[in-house]
């Protein structure tokens, strides 16, 4: 029982600070994209660049927690 | 091969008894084991499963689906490229011109003019990963990628073109520098990093599409109304941005080699 805790935490945990960092990620380039629209196709492909290495990270954690609850 | 209706039917069944006993605790408890029960037949059903034996070997649901996309592509490109004019009028050419621009573009930001060469690789693998993403909204079809064999398979396919194309590209002298290039004592983590590359490609196509699809089965099975849709309207973007996404760190790999020093 206190394994299927630490799947649903650890997965919470890691989504709340990915989301975080995305946050902080995506705020600036919208920024930046409000200021300087003629180049906004360029933030674009790379905010997705970023995004998608942030969203690696959850995604490391979500296969393990696939790992840890198909053990129990 | 794809229950989900009769199961939407069940789950209703089991509603209309459970508002028709009232709602007594014990009830509602066996409701929710029922529940959880159609949950698992019905994963049962989403999981990739063996069809048909050729010999000793399985083929499972990914195999066929996946040759059903790479038939339906090709037999659809094949028709389009069979008559090429030099001003375009079938819409099936310029929509094929439109999107081979569109790598292009993609390629020229990251290399300048030297990149698109690189368009059919880059091209078929975007192409081929949103077709196996967006299968998914076909009845009956299991979207390949979300079998950890199909985007393992693509991703270390992916990787090994990009070091042939470094090695085609720069010789192998070059190549082989390119793995001390900060430090030589750096060389074993650089080299590390190609199987890093591998495994996050291969993890992030697999853990968006998995995840998505399992977000629409168990919202399906909670509550089959109206409540899936948002999630798989999110789900058409997500396989398109998965597939952007694999293509994008496709050709920054590339740009590695290419660009390198």
């Amino acid at each position: 029982m206190s394994s299927l805790f630490a799947v649903g935490f650890t997965l919470a945990f890691v989504a709340m600070f990915s989301a975080i960092g995305q946050a902080f990620a995506s705020g600036k380039a919208l920024e930046s994209m409000a200021r300087q629209p003629e180049i906004a196709g360029d933030i674009r492909t790379t905010l997705i660049l970023a995004l998608a290495m942030m969203e690696a990270l959850t995604l490391f954690t979500f296969v393990m927690a696939i790992l840890m609850w198909t053990k129990i | 091969m794809f229950s989900l209706p009769a199961t939407i039917v069940k789950a209703a069944e089991h509603a209309t008894e459970a508002a028709a006993h009232g709602a007594h605790g014990a009830e509602e408890l066996t409701g929710m084991a029922a529940k959880f029960e159609e949950l698992n037949h019905v994963l049962g059903h989403l999981t990739p499963h063996v069809k048909f034996h050729i010999g000793p070997i399985p083929v499972t649901s990914t195999i066929v689906n996946t040759w059903i996309v790479m038939v339906v592509l090709t037999a659809i490109v094949f028709f389009i490229t069979r008559k090429v004019e030099y001003k375009p009028r079938s819409a099936g050419q310029k929509i094929l011109e439109m999107y081979i621009e569109f790598i292009g573009g993609l390629l020229e930001t990251v290399m300048g003019k030297k990149g698109r060469k690189f368009i059919p690789f880059v091209g078929t693998v975007f192409l081929f990963i949103l077709a196996l993403n967006l299968s998914w909204f076909i009845p009956g079809m299991i979207p390949p990628t979300t079998d950890f064999n199909t985007t393992f398979g693509l991703s270390i396919a992916t990787i090994l073109a990009v070091n042939f194309i470094g090695i085609r590209e720069k010789g192998l002298k070059h190549y082989l520098q390119h793995y001390l290039e900060p430090n030589p004592i750096m060389a074993p983590l650089t080299f590390m990093e190609q199987f890093t590359h591998a495994f996050s490609l291969g993890i992030r196509l697999f853990g968006n599409m998995f995840g998505e699809k399992m977000v629409v089965t168990v919202l399906t099975i909670l509550a089959p109304l109206i409540f899936p849709l948002p999630v798989q309207l999110l789900g058409i973007i997500m396989g398109i941005i998965q597939a952007f996404v694999f293509t994008l760190l496709t050709i920054t790999y590339i740009s590695e080699f290419v660009l390198g020093h």
